[in-house]
């Protein structure tokens, strides 16, 4: 570095191109939408599950005796599905991480996980390549757009029962998710999305560093590696960021579409 | 610097009269060169104070301190160098995505306060600066805020920073001073080698000031983002951790040259009080102009430092929060990046302008970076461990021993000043 050289300045490096927010809203229409939003927030409530809320939160079995803590939700994400869906939860017992199959647990939001019987089936924890763990990969982890900008860091991830599976849907990444966390854990229950990103912009899991060697598909490999995180299918202006209101009634079509029944 | 289009210079040996300091001072350069400067850099208004004040208050006692502290700071820095080269993460993502987040949250309000507590030493440097040039500091510290918030907002901030730079360079006239001022250099030699402490409550919490100022928590987030951001990778590391060392080991080297020089002209007169006296250490170089000049450079430094630190610790913590972090967005768009940037500036310009010793207000900011330091340090000792996180780069077990061993050590003696001032206080 010489001294007819900058020195490097945090904060200048990322000169993408300012994002145009056009949004000139008038104020009344704003009000509006932020009463219809809370409504929402409510009703979400009932259909949502967060996984900040879940983490930590005790595993009963069906005799109501407390099996261990969760510890994490994998899920597979595969090709062909638009949302990952569950295939079983981490959990702390006994000192142990093990692992319980989907097909064992009973979900509720907003954050309850009871097991179907008193035998479930638990083997240790073993990391598959396929599978993704939304709590060590995904939460806290970086996201960035198709061009390599770094954007958000998920604070939240929400699942959302869909027939009988659990999918994720979402990822939260409004600041106050953030903050839920960080009070005390009563608040952890409510939730009250932001900004939502739909899971279906995500194209893929990315390193940290745009490597040059682009591996084909969702690199779910390299999940879990430091500095990997996901990566968005656009740029980050046009990816949508729901609000509750909207989160409501993409996840009631999408209920609609997938068995003709809202519930 | 535009030299390059200068029509090459006849090659006649004119034998230039250049006065022996200056000869010497562009050997000097010569050799050291731009990592010299970069590491100069780092000497900000806290740091040059206090490093002053150690000279002045107790001679050459403290130069052993400054060689242990100068091993930590090559041991922490390389650690956050690494960090930055294989994960290609700055040290607050590394913090969100390893620790939970109530830790992680609990690391960046310490460092919020830490670099507040910074940004107050250097407005306050400003503020003692301009007095030196015989204007109030209740006018030269408002309008810094304003200039360094403007510029740095609305304006094109990397020009000024070149010129904050530069203002700096003043700084290396303080080996050339340590020579001309004839200290005793047995006594330096000895001091350097062997540990001369004194067990009283003053020497101990320099020593902590002097750990604070040196081993600066915003240091090691700026130094790990600027790796990534330089887009150092694992294959090319061995360079970076070259520089990094020798930026760590040049840096400490200026502020051996300061405490020396302060040494031989104010030696054993007792704390700082202004710094008038501390410009003092550079009359053997600069004469009757030795305060304007100081005060020149102090300006610069602080300026710069007044700028990076609020804007580091904004960008560490934005960073951790996973927000908008640019200067390249508007101020709508990157609410809590520019919110606490401005938060930082205000705070720090406002208990600046308090009345009281302004020389004691930076050298208590400097304490209280010291205590802090330790539970940074924790932090990254506890990433650059995880093999989860640096894979085969992480620590082997010797570098794991001498690391642990200087944070332990950093955070006993922090521990220990701490719990001392609590008791007397209460």
């Amino acid at each position: 570095m010489g001294f007819n050289k900058p020195t490097w300045m945090p904060g200048r490096e990322r000169l993408a191109p300012p994002t145009q927010s056009k949004r000139l809203v008038e104020l009344r229409a704003r009000r509006e939408e932020h009463t219809r939003d809370r409504l929402a927030a409510r009703q979400l409530e009932g259909s949502l599950l967060s996984l900040a809320a879940l983490l930590g939160s005790e595993v009963k079995d069906s005799d109501d005796n407390t099996v261990g803590k969760l510890r994490d939700v994998v899920v597979r994400w595969t090709e062909g599905a638009p949302y990952p869906r569950m295939t079983a939860i981490v959990v702390r017992a006994g000192g142990r991480d093990v692992l319980i199959g989907a097909r064992w647990i009973e979900m509720r939001p907003p954050a309850s996980v009871r097991l179907r019987s008193s035998r479930a089936l638990a083997r240790a924890f073993e990391r598959h390549p396929t599978d993704v763990e939304l709590a060590h990969d995904v939460l806290d982890h970086q996201i960035v757009d198709s061009e390599g900008t770094q954007i958000v860091r998920p604070a939240d991830i929400y699942l959302a029962l869909i027939d009988d599976s659990v999918e994720v849907v979402g990822i939260e990444v409004g600041i106050e998710a953030l903050l839920r966390r960080l009070g005390p854990s009563f608040l952890r229950g409510r939730i009250r999305p932001q900004q939502v990103i739909d899971w279906r912009d995500i194209a893929s899991f990315a390193p940290a560093r745009a490597d040059g060697s682009e591996g084909r598909g969702r690199r779910s490999d390299i999940a879990g590696q430091p500095g990997a995180g996901l990566a968005l299918g656009e740029a980050a202006p046009n990816v949508r960021r729901f609000r509750p209101s909207e989160v409501n009634e993409a996840l009631r079509e999408y209920k609609v579409r997938n068995d003709g029944d809202p519930e | 610097m535009t030299a390059v289009d200068a029509p090459p210079e006849p090659k006649v040996r004119r034998r230039t009269r250049l006065p022996g300091w200056l000869k010497g001072l562009l050997g000097l350069l010569a050799i050291l060169g731009p990592g010299l400067i970069s590491a100069n850099a780092g000497n900000d208004a806290g740091g040059i104070l206090t490093y002053a004040s150690a000279g002045s208050q107790f001679g050459y006692r403290t130069l052993f301190l400054l060689v242990l502290i100068t091993v930590a700071l090559v041991v922490v820095q390389e650690m956050c160098a690494r960090l930055g080269a294989y994960t290609g993460e700055g040290l607050g993502a590394l913090i969100r995505e390893q620790f939970p987040l109530r830790s992680g949250a609990a690391a960046m309000v310490l460092l919020f306060i830490a670099n507040a507590g910074l940004t107050v030493s250097e407005f306050a440097g400003v503020g003692a600066s301009m007095e030196l040039f015989g204007v109030s500091r209740y006018i030269a510290v408002p309008l810094a805020l304003v200039g360094i918030w403007a510029v740095t907002v609305l304006g094109n901030y990397s020009r000024v920073q070149r010129v904050f730079l530069v203002m700096g360079l003043v700084f290396l006239a303080y080996p050339v001073a340590a020579v001309l001022a004839h200290p005793h250099w047995g006594t330096v030699v000895s001091n350097l080698v062997w540990p001369h402490f004194l067990h009283t409550k003053a020497f101990l919490l320099l020593a902590v000031a002097l750990i604070g100022t040196t081993i600066t928590p915003y240091m090691q987030f700026y130094l790990t983002s600027s790796v990534v951001d330089k887009g150092v990778t694992p294959k090319t590391y061995k360079g970076e951790r070259i520089d990094t060392v020798n930026g760590a080991i040049l840096g400490d080297m200026v502020s051996v040259f300061i405490i020396i020089a302060t040494a031989a002209a104010i030696g054993g007169t007792g704390p700082l009080n202004s710094v008038s006296q501390a410009a003092e250490a550079l009359r053997p170089v600069a004469g009757a102009a030795a305060s304007q000049l100081f005060a020149f450079g102090l300006l610069g430094a602080s300026l710069l430092a007044a700028t990076v630190v609020p804007l580091s610790s904004a960008y560490a913590i934005a960073e951790t929060a996973g927000v908008e972090r640019s200067l390249a967005r508007k101020l709508r768009e990157a609410p809590v990046f520019y919110g606490l940037f401005t938060a930082q500036l205000v705070i720090g310009a406002l208990i600046a302008l308090l009345p009281g010793n302004l020389v004691e207000l930076v050298i208590n900011a400097q304490v209280l970076n010291g205590f802090i330091t330790p539970v940074i340090l924790t932090y990254i000792l506890i990433l650059a461990n995880r093999r989860s996180v640096l894979g085969a780069a992480a620590n082997g077990p010797a570098f794991k021993a001498v690391a642990t061993v200087c944070v332990v050590v950093v955070g006993a003696l922090s521990a220990l000043v701490l719990v001392q001032t609590l008791a007397e206080s209460f």
